[in-house]
């Protein structure tokens, strides 16, 4: 696979997953998927063998489809919101 | 018999209404209403704004930098992973969602400005 090919597909992966980690209706949860995507893209943004891009890209869908899974399943039975979660911090995608 | 009764009973029922000041009035705000929200649109200053202020929420761009030509990748240092996540902002705060392939387009606050005035449903 060519490398622009390579760089939509993650970037492409990045943002579903950035997108649907934050609508996990558990804030811990919600919190942590969305660290944890953001930690992990970071980390291997400078990554160059191709071996390991495909095997890193692999693990990415599959991460995909579980925070897809799980979030839609954190909504059915969404609790009450905790007290960190005051409404200046409802926006999800903290910045940094 | 109910034939023969209804329109009449409808026809006084209408002028009834029509005589109503309050009803008159009230019919006008709900007009107002619906005017003010069909003809909502962004101004660009209030758009230019919104963008710049989700750019400074970002801790990695130096705010000194900030402004709406410059390049997030050549001027304010964001690779494309943090791209996507100022787009995904720019999504959240004005309620839309942006494509792929104009996401990939998206590189400065200009023309992040100039994609949201073109999106009817942006607000």
């Amino acid at each position: 696979m060519s490398v622009v090919a390579h760089r939509n597909q993650v970037l492409g992966l990045y943002r579903d997953l950035l997108h649907h980690s934050s609508k996990f209706a558990a804030y811990n949860f919600r919190d942590y998927a969305v660290r944890r995507t953001r930690d992990a893209f970071h980390a291997a943004k400078n990554e160059t063998d191709p071996v390991k891009i495909e095997a890193l890209i692999r693990n990415a869908e599959h991460q995909l489809e579980v925070v897809k899974r799980q979030s839609l399943i954190s909504q059915l039975y969404g609790g009450e919101k905790l007290v960190v979660e005051n409404p200046k911090n409802q926006k999800i995608l903290r910045r940094h | 018999m109910f034939r023969a009764i209804r329109p009449a009973a409808l026809y006084r029922s209408a002028v009834l209404y029509k005589a109503t000041p309050a009803i008159v009035a009230r019919n006008a705000m709900a007009l107002n209403f619906a005017r003010t929200y069909a003809s909502a649109g962004l101004a660009r200053s209030d758009v230019e704004k919104r963008v710049l202020d989700i750019l400074a929420g970002f801790n990695k761009i130096d705010a000194n930098k900030i402004a709406l030509k410059a390049n997030f990748n050549a001027d304010l240092g964001l690779d494309s992973l943090d791209t996507v996540e100022v787009v995904m902002a720019i999504e959240e705060e004005f309620s839309i969602e942006i494509p792929d392939k104009d996401a990939d387009e998206i590189k400065s606050a200009e023309q992040a400005v100039e994609y949201i005035s073109k999106r009817e449903d942006a607000h």
